[in-house]
């Protein structure tokens, strides 16, 4: 299962030129030399170091337990963007988006219990519970009591973690969810769903470990053996999303499969909803410069500032636009369009950016 | 009835094969928009719109509870009718929803008002499944694209007899008055911000004063915003759609908004009432509720004693 990943990556070269071997007596083309790859496959699936992507690092650990949490940090102003992975991936996986997000924004990737460079007591129990609390613990530990505003960012798992999380209303300073792409747990775990080179080369190591006695690499997070949790990451999830009063964000990649509740709620107007086109399960991984630009947008939108919402920037905006009525009642032009109604940072909206209808 | 000089026979044919829910060619297609295109054209953003008349909500693709609603609010254009938007997207029969819908308004343009929805947008269409349905029904996106097109003049709001404002959304902080809807240049694509957008995406609010909307365009505006608009320019009530409501219909802000919804287990998974809304002559309301279109039987429906708002 595990070299099945690595070996699906590697091969898309050789099967390419096998495919143009076979056709050599029938095709057309058969004159058209082999073009040999421009890189070697060596070259150009080379680990990346974290150090390109985020500024530093660092090992939290928890008073009065032997767990220690490995994060990832970039930026220095703005609210926190506070990162959760996937089952199966690391803090890593948040390496291009942080990258990019890091100009407005700062930002922390942690590595979950049972992955990456985190270490616990019982690095398999990946109960609800458990995770919550240790991002609770991970928050407090390096924020002390006056955190900044969060804005929890939950990647499958790690999405079902900051649902949770959000719902118990753990975080006193949580200003926005973000919510990408929670699908069922086959999808997280059977891996092979990276479309971005230079993120697997930067995000695929930290989930590897190599096992001395099997003679080869294998899954860090053993997650075949947490299956007895699965059930509770997933189990009323929509009812416990909607139930958070913060700003919600929900990135799904492709389509939308929406359960009923959801459906509900969104047709009610009570959460955004983009669905990022061409893109495979891990979207802050395979479209990182959207991914960032969606995040950034969500944070200017909702005016989450570094201490909290700064709701007195609207009622500015709206005095503004009141002003320019003012001028059209009083027989100026008439309003425009596309005019500056005040919204920030708005204008760079992707194509594919969909407001939740 | 006899308001038009085109060409009926064709149409009424058209119109009788939509209602079997069979689209039209490619060719019909374009022809039938280049036709609604020099109606759409003429009508304001505030489209006047004289009572009787029935308003009704979202329809997203749901062709036979479409057809269903025709059955229990009369045909067209026996009865006259007042569409808020989104015809397109999420249901399976969206070419032969959004078709007919524009083929009643060339033949009756008179009886019918088709109001534009944030899902008559080609952004929105080519995620939430119009743009697919087109492909896949007619082999090319030519269709998808005559639609969108034409979605570009659809009227954004109606008042019917001076007193009820029909939109498919809400308020916005930029509009005050009817006329600054009148306006302004509506034929573009559904901007991501500004009135425009407002008027497509808003909802009201429990909470007074303008909000942030949670859906990520256009704001939430609260029952002192409501009043305001409703006295300013004499409106006797705001009917709108675009949110779910499990009943058909929900008033809000004290009877000054009403939303509307006509797709009945939306998404064919909600369980949701539609409702319609009917304005008779004395201007009083009733709203008629129902369920998914019955595969065979009797249709069931409730209708509402009458509320008098005068």
């Amino acid at each position: 299962m595990d070299s099945s990943n690595l070996t699906t990556l590697s091969e898309e070269e050789t099967s390419g030129s096998e495919d143009q071997q076979q056709q050599q007596p029938v095709s057309a083309f058969a004159s058209v030399p082999i073009r040999p790859p421009t890189q070697s496959s060596l070259q150009k699936y080379a680990p990346l170091d974290w150090s390109a992507y985020f500024d530093r690092e660092d090992d939290i650990r928890i008073k009065d337990t032997e767990n220690v949490f490995h994060v990832y940090m970039a930026g220095t102003e703005g609210p926190v963007v506070f990162c959760l992975h996937g089952g199966g991936y690391s803090g890593l996986s948040f390496a291009l988006a942080a990258s990019i997000i890091k100009e407005k924004a700062r930002v922390v990737a942690m590595d979950m219990r049972g992955h990456g460079k985190s270490s616990a007591e019982n690095e398999l129990d990946l109960s609800i519970e458990t995770m919550c609390d240790d991002v609770v613990a991970v928050v407090k530990e390096m924020y002390g009591d006056s955190p900044p505003a969060i804005v929890l960012v939950g990647h499958s798992m790690g999405g079902s973690v900051a649902v949770h999380v959000a719902a118990k209303k753990s975080l006193p300073s949580l200003a926005g969810l973000i919510v990408v792409d929670v699908v069922e747990i086959e999808w997280s775990i059977k891996g092979g769903s990276l479309r971005n080179v230079d993120s697997a080369r930067v995000s695929i190591p930290a989930t590897l470990k190599y096992d001395d006695s099997k003679k080869c690499y294998t899954h860090r997070a053993r997650l075949v053996e947490t299956e007895q949790y699965w059930r509770g990451w997933y189990e009323g999830l929509s009812e416990k999303y909607l139930s958070c009063t913060a700003p919600k964000l929900l990135l799904l990649a492709g389509t939308d499969r929406l359960d009923r509740a959801l459906t509900i709620g969104q047709m009610q107007g009570k959460f955004q909803m983009v669905v990022v086109r061409h893109t495979g399960h891990a979207i802050q991984e395979d479209v990182p410069e959207e991914f960032a630009t969606l995040v950034l947008n969500f944070i200017s939108r909702n005016r989450i500032g570094p201490h909290g919402v700064e709701m007195s920037n609207l009622a500015q905006e709206i005095n503004t636009m009141n002003n320019d009525i003012y001028q059209d009642s009083a027989g100026h032009s008439s309003l425009k369009f596309e005019s500056d109604v005040g919204k920030s940072n708005d204008d760079n909206l992707l194509h594919d950016e969909q407001p939740f209808p | 009835m006899g308001v038009n000089s085109l060409p009926c026979n064709d149409l009424d044919e058209q119109i009788a094969q939509l209602m079997e829910c069979k689209p039209l060619s490619e060719q019909q297609v374009r022809a039938l928009c280049e036709k609604a295109k020099e109606i759409l054209m003429e009508e304001s953003n505030v489209q006047p719109v004289e009572s009787p008349v029935t308003i009704c909500g979202d329809i997203h693709g749901q062709f036979h509870d479409l057809a269903e609603l025709f059955r229990i609010g009369g045909k067209c254009p026996d009865t006259n009718y007042l569409f808020m938007g989104d015809y397109v997207d999420r249901g399976y029969y969206s070419v032969e929803t959004v078709t007919l819908l524009v083929a009643l308004k060339v033949r009756y343009s008179q009886r019918i008002t088709i109001l534009r929805g944030n899902h008559e947008s080609r952004q929105i269409t080519q995620v939430y499944g119009f743009y697919d349905e087109c492909l896949r029904k007619y082999g090319n996106a030519n269709v998808w694209k005559i639609f969108t097109d034409l979605f570009d003049y659809f009227p954004l709001t109606a008042l019917v007899e001076s007193e009820i404002f029909c939109l498919h959304g809400g308020l916005s902080p930029s509009i005050e008055t009817l006329d600054n809807v009148r306006n302004f240049d509506r034929v573009q694509e559904v901007p991501h911000e500004g009135p425009m957008c407002d008027l497509l995406w808003s909802d009201p609010d429990d909470r007074c004063g303008w909000g942030i909307s949670p859906r990520g365009a256009g704001y939430t505006f609260g029952q002192d915003i409501s009043e305001q608009f409703n006295h300013t320019n004499n409106l006797k009530l705001i009917a709108r759609a675009h949110q779910l409501v499990m009943d058909g219909f929900n008033w809000a802000h004290e009877q000054k908004v009403v939303t509307i919804f006509s797709a009945p287990n939306y998404c064919y998974r909600c369980g949701n009432m539609a409702s319609i809304l009917e304005v008779d002559d004395c201007r009083s309301h009733t709203f008629i509720q129902f369920e998914p279109a019955p595969r065979r039987g009797e249709p069931d429906v409730t209708r509402r004693t009458p509320d008098y708002f005068l």
